[in-house]
């Protein structure tokens, strides 16, 4: 039985590694723009008697940010925008976007935006960015910024940089509920103090699983060594 | 090794990124025309271990894919190109653009620079100069026997002289601006050099379409809030702690574990 146990609180242990890998990496991103943070569970998969951990993207609203920079875009609401990277459209929450040489809007890596029908070209003075996406440039009509939504929130892949990849097609966004805001950033939605919390309750929880893995070994050692001694 | 260590310490570092920013811009907030730049961070690799399916007696169940990120790391820094309020110094050579465009300049190597700090001194030959001694392009020269300099919202130069009682033109000040001003680099002194990311430079006037207009008389000052700088700073030096505290713990588990077997 303590052998069991043993490798019951072995991978309890290596739960908790996650979650502190997890935890550690929305502190770490508790800046970065429009970051959705991370929620790792356990879950009890059958009559296991050993944690198994569980993923969930937490997609809550992020606060906003007012910055005043005409390209600095994001979403009030659910949904996406579509940026073309060489590896294929990927889905941002928005950020700080920029235009290149050309002027088209690009984000940090220099991938386009997507509008509905094709990379936004903005040339000129002014960029206006209305609730629904669309794009005027010096007063002249100028596209409008696709805006996507995920079907399925567990088919969305981080892959860095603030992208997700989406297992699927996505669909088009409602955009009654789903609005743009120019000029403003979506903050990280990382609660730093539950964070904090978070990190200690880890700690906390992975020290008493070494005691018990440890009461467990005198155990096992006094059964080896003790028991059938004269 | 407890990966976790690795992905705190990217978030120090991120932070640190910030703080040095910050201080620039502290340090610059009384400089003529700087734009203050702010740091965006991003997320960076994901390690992606592969779900599972546990299967048993009763019913199988799929488990999802785990995706542990691995920190943090500054996306851009970016110069934010808004107006900086216009201050009245009331000295004739001293102008500012009011939106967009730059002065163009010479540097000594023969490129050309852009800036927007207007405040301008005449050289010994006449020609009108930046403080720091670079000649404006195109070179305005001004006469020996002037005694009133004017420079009109458009750019033009005229002087009085004491032998003639209407202003003589002698030049106009031609303006630069950029597509990505956000992409031109700071090359120092107050001065950008274009860039492939910025795009070549498209020449005007003032108050022509897209340029601001020139004010004599004024200078812009730098675009920097304090209390927003401030405020940016104790963000950043709390997210630093917290990060801190983050390693603290991974290395309170570690020594945990080393102390399994004594």
């Amino acid at each position: 039985m303590p052998l069991q146990g043993i490798l019951n609180t072995a991978r309890s242990l290596s739960y908790y590694m996650r979650k502190q890998e997890v935890t550690a990496n929305n502190v770490a991103n508790a800046s970065s723009d429009a970051f959705k943070g991370d929620r790792i569970m356990a879950r009890r998969v059958g009559n296991s008697t050993f944690p198994v951990p569980v993923q969930e993207l937490d997609l809550q609203q992020g606060t906003f940010r007012e910055t005043a920079r005409p390209l600095d875009l994001s979403l009030e609401g659910k949904g996406f925008l579509v940026v073309d990277t060489p590896e294929g459209e990927r889905l941002t929450r928005g950020g700080s976007f920029r235009l290149d040489s050309v002027g088209y809007l690009t984000d940090h890596q220099g991938n386009r935006v997507m509008g509905v029908d094709g990379p936004l070209l903005l040339q000129g003075g002014t960029v206006e960015v209305h609730g629904d996406g669309s794009v005027v440039v010096d007063g002249a009509n100028a596209g409008r910024l696709r805006v996507v939504d995920a079907p399925d929130p567990s088919k969305l892949r981080k892959e860095g940089f603030g992208r997700f990849l989406l297992e699927g097609d996505p669909r088009e966004a409602n955009l009654d509920t789903t609005h743009v805001r120019q000029g403003a950033i979506e903050e990280a939605n990382v609660d730093p103090l539950l964070a904090m919390v978070d990190l200690v309750t880890i700690q906390r929880a992975f020290t008493a699983n070494m005691d018990a893995l440890r009461a467990m070994d005198g155990v096992l050692g006094a059964i080896s060594n003790e028991v059938g001694k004269v | 090794m407890n990966g976790s260590m690795r992905t705190s310490a990217s978030g120090m570092a991120a932070q640190q990124r910030m703080i040095d920013v910050i201080a620039n811009n502290l340090a610059n907030v009384n400089t003529t025309a700087f734009k203050r730049s702010r740091v965006s961070f991003e997320d960076v690799l994901y390690e992606t271990i592969e779900g599972s399916r546990i299967v048993n007696y009763q019913a199988s169940q799929t488990v999802g894919p785990v995706q542990i990120g691995k920190g943090v790391r500054v996306g851009a820094i970016m110069r934010l190109q808004s107006q900086g309020s216009p201050e009245n110094t009331q000295r004739p050579l001293d102008v500012a653009i009011e939106g967009e465009g730059f002065f163009q300049i010479q540097r000594p190597d023969g490129s050309t620079a852009y800036t927007r700090d207007g405040s301008l001194t005449i050289s010994d030959q006449g020609t009108l100069t930046t403080s720091g001694g670079y000649q404006l392009l195109p070179g305005v020269t001004v006469p020996a026997d002037a005694s009133g300099i004017t420079i009109s919202a458009n750019g033009t130069v005229s002087v009085s002289t004491s032998a003639t009682a209407q202003e003589v033109e002698i030049g106009r000040l031609e303006l630069a601006r950029f597509l990505n001003p956000s992409g031109l680099l700071a090359v120092g002194e107050n001065q950008y050099a274009a860039t492939p990311a910025s795009g070549d430079a498209i020449l005007g006037y003032g108050q022509d379409d897209g340029f601001g207009r020139l004010s004599q008389g004024m200078l812009e000052s730098s675009n920097v809030e304090i209390v927003q700088e401030m405020t940016d700073m104790i963000a950043a030096q709390r997210a630093y702690e917290i990060n801190a505290k983050a390693i603290k713990a991974a290395e309170d588990m570690m020594q945990a574990t080393h102390d399994i077997i004594r």
